[in-house]
C-alpha cells in the first residue's frame, strides 16, 4: 500500500473488478486468486474464456495455474529477481513507452541502471524460471495493450514486500499500462475492510485519505477540525508494536483482532504481553487475545449495526442493520463513542452517517461521498450499487479508474530495486521453505468459519503440504501426524503429499488455532510498512506418528484430489 | 448501428446483440427460465419464442442474433398460445401446489403458469428425473420440481468454472447429476451454490434451512448489505425471518442480487453464501467482562466495564506516557468505526500509535 501511494500517488486498485474480463493479458503474481478471492478469479476465468491469456507466477501449483498459459514457478522470495529481469527485457528490447515515460514519470534512468545486470540467463539460476519464459512473458506484457497486473500478499508479506511492490511498478510504468480501462496494477485486498481501515486513517503515518501526520498543514487542518493539538511524529506500526509489546508498549485498546493468533512469532509476543498493564478488547467473539484482556467489551457483527466497507476497488458500500445483536452486544461505533466520552471526549455522533461525513469533510477525494447518496445510487437502477473514490463532489460519478488524466502523484516515479534475499533462508537445520496462505474453505482466524458446520465438514482439520520427494527422505507418508519446526515454535498437524508445493517448500494454511500458523512465522518487518515475512521463512518437518487411516485423509486441499496425475503417495 | 423492426417500432443495435437484448433495453418483457446474462444463451426453456417475419417457425429471443432489417414480434396471439401450451406442458410433471414446490427459493414456473393463464388440466405423469444421495452440508436438489434448463449445470461450468455438475440421462428421465454420482463434496465442486441461485424453479435449494424446518424464501425479508470476508466487497440479500430469535430477527440464508446490478456481477462464493452461522452462535459474547482480583473473568454492566476500561487506558498514560499506549484498530470494522478508532488514539491521547489488523 505504501509503495503504491510512493510511486503512483494512491495506495489502491487502480482499475475495476468489472474491468478485469476485457483483459487480454493478465499477469497474476503472489495471489491464489480462486481461494482467497474467487469472485475476482471468476472474473479472470471469464476473461480467459474470451480469449485472454494468463501468466501466473507462483512458487505454489494453484487452481488457476490450470487455467494459465504459463506457470512461473519461482523459487520463494525471488520476486524482485523475475521482475527486474522482465525490465530488463522490455528495456532491451525496447518494448518501453517512450512517450509515456517522458510525459507521466521521472526517475527512469536510475531503474535502467538498475535492471542492466538483470539479465533473464541469471534470473534463470535464481528464480528457477527458464529465461525464455521471463522473455516471453515480459514481451507478451509489453506488447499487450490491455494487460494488468493483480497481486496480494505474496508479493507483500516479505521482509522486502515494498521492494516487490516497487519492482511491479516499474513494470507498470516503462509500459505505460495505467490510466487505462483493464490495466494497471491491482493489490486485490484480503479483508473486508482493509482500504476502509487504511483510507480512514488506521494507520500511523497517515490522516484519513492518506494524508500525512507530518506535513504541517495536513496537521494543522485537523487541529482547527477537532480542536487539540496533534502529534507530528509518525507512530508505531504494528509489527512494531508488538514488537515493543511489554517493553514501549503498556497497554493497548485492540478492536476486532486476534493478535495472539494472527501476528507472527507469537511466542515471544505472548511473552510480552504477560508484562503489559492493562488491555481493553473489543470483540464478538472470546478469542486467544482474551487470555490477555482485562475488559472485554461485546460487539456487533456486520449483520447487527449501520456502516460502509470501502473494498478492493475503491468502492464504498453500504453494510445495513438486519438483525438485532444478542445480549447486551453494541456496535463498535457506539462502544468507541462511549468510551471515548468517558475518556474525556465530548461526542456526540447520533449515527455512523454522521461520522462518515465529518471523516469526508477533511478529505478532498471523499467528499461527494455521503451514506444518503450511496442510499440513492443503491435505490436506483442504472450502474453498479456504491460509489469508488475519489468522489471530490455531490455530483461526481465516482472514479472506475485512476490515473486516467495524469498520474495523481503528479509524476509516476520509478524506483530502482536491487534483490535481497529473504531474511531466513534454508540451511542445514531447517532445510525447507515453509510458506503460509489461506484456503477457499477457511477466513484468518477463522472464529466465523469454523462455527459453520459445512465449511468443516469440506475442510475440519490442519494440514501442512509437503512435496513426496521431501516426505520420502522424512519417512512421511500421506496423512501422517508430522511436526513443522522453526527457529520460533513448533506445531504438529497432518501432512498431505502434494506436487502443489515445489520441492524444498512445504505450505500450511493460517486458520487452525490448534495448529498456529504464526507460532512459525518470522516476525521481520518489511522496512517500509511493517508487514510482517509470513510467506517466507526455514522450517523443518519430522514424522511423529503414523496414521492408519491416512489413506481417506483428505482435508480439501485442492490439487491432493483434482490435479491430473497429481494423486501421489510415491 | 443497424436497424430493426420490434413490435411495429424502428428499434436500433449494436453487432452481436441478441433480440432479448435489444427487446428488454426497449423495456419488453420476454418470459425466460433457462436464460442468465453471464452464461451462453442455451435456447432450452422454450418460454421466450418470438417470432421473425418470413420464418415458419418461432425464435428462442434469449439465442437469436438480431440481424439489420429483421422484422420481430414479441406479443400476439400466436405468441401467447404458444406460452399457455408450454406451461401447460410443464405443469404436467411439475407440482401444482406452492406449499410442495417452493419449500425455499420461489418457484417462478408456477408464477408464470399463472400468468399466462395455462390449463392446468392436461394429465399428469409422476415425475421421473433420478434423484441422489449426497452428504453435502449446503446444496439440496429436488429433482421433481426440476425442469432440466440446465442454468445450474451451464452456470457451474462457465462461471464458476469447474463443471461439478452435468446433465445425466435421457428424455424424461434427465436430471442434474455429478460422476459417477458422487457427493458435491467428492466432486470439483467449491460449494459457491451458484446453482441455487440461478435455478429459476427452487430445484436447487440450501440445504440447512430445509432441515431446521425455517421459513422459505418468500415469507423473508431482504436486507442488502456488504460481505464481511474478503476485500472483493460483494453485494448480497441477508434473508431474515423478523419473527426469529424472539422478535430479534434471524438470517435464514443469503442470496444474491441480480447479475449486472453489483460488483460481484450477482456472483458469490462458499462463504459469501453460506458463512452465517457465526452471527447467531451461541459463542457470541452477549456481556461486557472485566477481570477480577483472582485473574478471572467476570461478567458486568455497561457502565462498570467502560469505567473500568477508561481508567485502565488512562492509568497507562498516567504511568508510562502516550506513547506506551497502543491502538490496534480493525479492517473487519467499518470505516466509520475505524475513524473514530484513529480520532481516539490523536485527539485523545495525542499520539499516531494506531494501526489496522490487515497493514501491508
Amino acid at each position: 500500500m505504501a509503495g503504491l501511494v510512493e510511486t503512483f500517488g494512491a495506495g489502491a486498485m487502480t482499475n475495476s473488478i468489472g474491468e478485469i474480463r476485457d483483459a487480454d493479458f493478465l499477469f497474476v503474481i503472489g495471489s491464489n486468486t480462486s481461494e482467497a478471492h474467487p469472485i475476482i478469479a471468476m472474473e479472470m476465468k471469464r476473461a480467459v474464456r474470451k480469449g485472454a491469456t494468463l501468466v501466473v507466477a507462483d512458487p505454489r501449483a494453484i487452481w488457476m495455474t490450470s487455467i494459465a498459459k504459463k506457470h512461473l514457478q519461482l523459487n520463494p522470495g525471488t520476486d524482485v529477481w523475475l521482475l527486474n529481469a522482465m525490465a530488463h527485457v522490455i528495456v532491451a528490447e525496447d518494448l518501453i513507452n517512450r512517450e509515456f515515460i517522458e510525459n507521466q514519470t521521472e526517475n527512469f534512468k536510475q531503474v535502467k541502471e538498475a535492471v542492466a545486470s538483470y539479465t533473464p540467463e541469471k534470473a534463470e539460476q535464481i528464480t528457477g524460471i527458464s529465461a525464455d519464459d521471463i522473455r516471453w512473458t515480459a514481451r507478451q506484457y509489453a506488447t499487450t495493450e490491455k494487460a494488468g497486473i493483480y497481486y496480494t500478499l505474496g508479493i507483500t508479506e516479505h521482509a522486502h514486500g515494498t521492494d516487490n511492490v516497487y519492482a511491479l511498478a516499474n513494470l507498470v510504468l516503462m509500459t505505460g499500462h495505467l490510466g487505462k480501462p483493464s490495466t494497471g496494477m491491482n493489490p486485490l485486498r484480503g479483508q473486508n475492510n482493509v482500504q476502509g481501515a487504511n483510507d480512514a486513517g488506521a494507520t500511523p503515518m497517515f490522516f484519513p485519505g492518506y494524508q500525512r501526520v507530518d506535513d504541517p498543514e495536513v496537521r494543522v487542518k485537523y487541529e482547527k477540525s477537532w480542536g487539540v493539538p496533534l502529534s507530528p511524529v509518525p507512530g508505531l506500526n504494528l509489527n512494531e508494536m508488538m514488537k515493543t509489546v511489554g517493553e514501549q508498549m503498556r497497554g493497548f485498546f485492540v478492536m476486532g483482532e486476534d493478535i495472539v493468533l494472527s501476528e507472527p512469532n507469537v511466542l515471544e509476543l505472548e511473552k510480552g504481553l504477560n508484562n503489559v498493564d492493562f488491555i481493553v478488547m473489543q470483540d464478538a467473539f472470546m478469542n486467544e487475545t482474551a487470555r490477555f484482556a482485562d475488559v472485554i467489551l461485546p460487539a456487533a457483527v456486520f449483520a447487527e449495526k449501520e456502516g460502509t466497507f470501502t473494498n478492493s476497488e475503491r468502492r464504498i458500500q453500504r453494510v445495513r442493520k438486519a438483525v438485532e445483536p444478542p445480549g447486551e452486544a453494541l456496535p463498535d461505533w457506539e462502544i468507541l463513542v462511549m468510551l471515548a466520552n468517558k475518556m474525556g471526549a465530548n461526542w456526540s455522533y447520533k449515527d455512523p452517517a454522521e461520522v462518515y461525513a465529518e471523516m469526508v469533510k477533511d478529505v478532498p477525494q471523499f467528499a461527494g461521498i455521503s451514506h444518503e447518496k450511496l442510499e440513492k445510487i443503491d435505490a436506483g437502477e442504472e450502474g453498479i450499487a456504491g460509489l469508488q473514490w475519489p468522489c471530490p463532489d455531490a455530483d461526481h460519478p465516482g472514479t472506475k479508474f485512476l490515473h486516467e488524466d495524469g498520474i495523481l502523484r503528479g509524476k509516476g516515479l520509478f524506483m530502482p530495486v536491487h534483490y535481497i534475499p529473504p531474511a531466513e533462508l534454508p540451511d542445514e537445520d531447517y532445510g525447507l521453505f515453509l510458506s503460509t496462505g489461506r484456503t477457499l474453505y477457511h477466513y484468518n482466524a477463522a472464529t466465523q468459519t469454523r462455527r459453520e458446520s459445512g465449511l468443516d465438514a469440506k475442510q475440519s482439520e490442519a494440514f501442512v503440504e509437503l512435496h513426496p520427494s521431501d516426505a520420502r527422505k522424512r519417512g512421511v507418508h500421506h496423512g501422517d501426524m508430522v511436526e513443522v519446526t522453526t527457529r520460533r515454535g513448533s506445531v504438529q498437524l497432518r501432512a498431505i503429499l502434494s506436487r502443489q508445493v515445489r520441492p524444498g517448500c512445504i505450505w500450511m494454511p493460517l486458520h487452525f488455532a490448534e495448529a498456529r500458523a504464526n507460532v512459525l512465522t518470522n516476525d521481520v518487518g518489511d522496512a517500509v510498512t511493517g508487514t510482517a515475512e509470513y510467506k517466507v521463512c526455514a522450517a523443518e518437518v519430522r514424522l511423529v506418528e503414523s496414521m492408519p487411516d491416512n489413506e481417506a485423509f483428505f482435508p480439501g486441499s485442492y490439487y491432493y484430489e483434482k490435479g491430473p496425475g497429481l494423486h501421489v503417495d510415491d | 448501428m443497424s436497424k430493426l423492426t420490434l413490435n411495429g417500432r424502428t428499434v436500433c443495435f449494436a453487432e452481436g446483440e441478441t433480440l432479448l437484448d435489444i427487446a428488454s433495453r426497449q423495456g419488453l418483457e420476454i418470459p425466460t427460465l433457462c436464460h442468465d446474462p453471464r452464461l451462453e444463451p442455451a435456447g432450452a426453456c422454450r418460454s421466450c419464442l418470438v417470432e421473425v417475419d418470413g420464418e415458419r417457425l418461432m425464435t428462442p429471443a434469449c439465442a437469436r442474433v438480431a440481424q439489420a432489417g429483421m422484422v420481430v414480434m414479441t406479443e400476439n396471439e400466436r405468441i401467447d398460445r404458444h406460452r399457455q401450451t408450454l406451461m401447460a406442458l410443464y405443469m404436467t410433471d411439475h407440482p401444482h401446489e406452492r406449499e410442495v414446490s417452493e419449500v425455499g427459493s420461489p418457484d417462478l414456473l408456477l408464477d408464470m403458469a399463472a400468468e399466462f393463464d395455462a390449463p392446468m388440466d392436461w394429465g399428469w405423469m409422476e415425475p421421473m428425473r433420478g434423484d441422489r444421495e449426497d452428504r453435502n452440508p449446503y446444496v439440496d436438489f429436488n429433482p421433481d420440481t426440476c425442469i432440466a434448463c440446465a442454468r445450474c449445470v451451464r452456470y457451474c461450468e462457465e462461471v464458476e468454472g469447474v463443471s461439478a455438475i452435468t446433465l445425466a440421462g435421457r428424455g424424461s428421465h434427465t436430471t442434474i447429476s455429478t460422476v459417477e454420482e458422487k457427493s458435491l463434496l467428492d466432486t470439483t465442486c467449491e460449494l459457491c451454490g451458484g446453482c441455487i441461485d440461478v435455478c429459476p424453479t427452487g430445484a436447487m435449494n440450501e440445504k440447512l434451512p430445509l432441515m431446521r424446518g425455517q421459513k422459505p424464501e418468500r415469507e423473508l425479508v431482504k436486507v442488502r448489505s456488504t460481505c464481511n470476508f474478503c476485500g472483493v466487497g460483494c453485494q448480497f440479500d441477508l434473508n431474515v425471518d423478523l419473527e426469529g430469535r424472539d422478535g430479534k430477527g434471524q438470517i435464514v440464508k443469503v442470496t444474491s442480487p441480480p447479475p449486472g446490478t453489483t460488483t460481484n456481477d450477482g456472483n458469490l462464493c462458499v462463504k459469501g453464501r453460506f458463512a452465517y452461522d457465526f452471527v447467531h452462535h451461541n459463542d457470541r459474547l452477549t456481556q461486557p467482562l472485566v477481570r477480577g482480583e483472582d485473574g478471572v473473568l467476570y461478567p458486568t454492566t455497561w457502565e462498570d466495564a467502560l469505567e473500568r476500561a477508561a481508567e485502565g487506558l488512562l492509568g497507562v498514560v498516567e504511568r508510562h506516557g502516550a506513547d506506551a499506549l497502543g491502538f490496534v484498530s480493525s479492517s473487519r470494522c467499518t470505516m466509520e468505526e475505524n475513524f473514530l478508532v484513529q480520532k481516539m488514539a490523536r485527539a485523545l491521547f495525542r499520539a499516531n500509535h494506531v494501526h489496522q489488523c490487515a497493514a501491508t
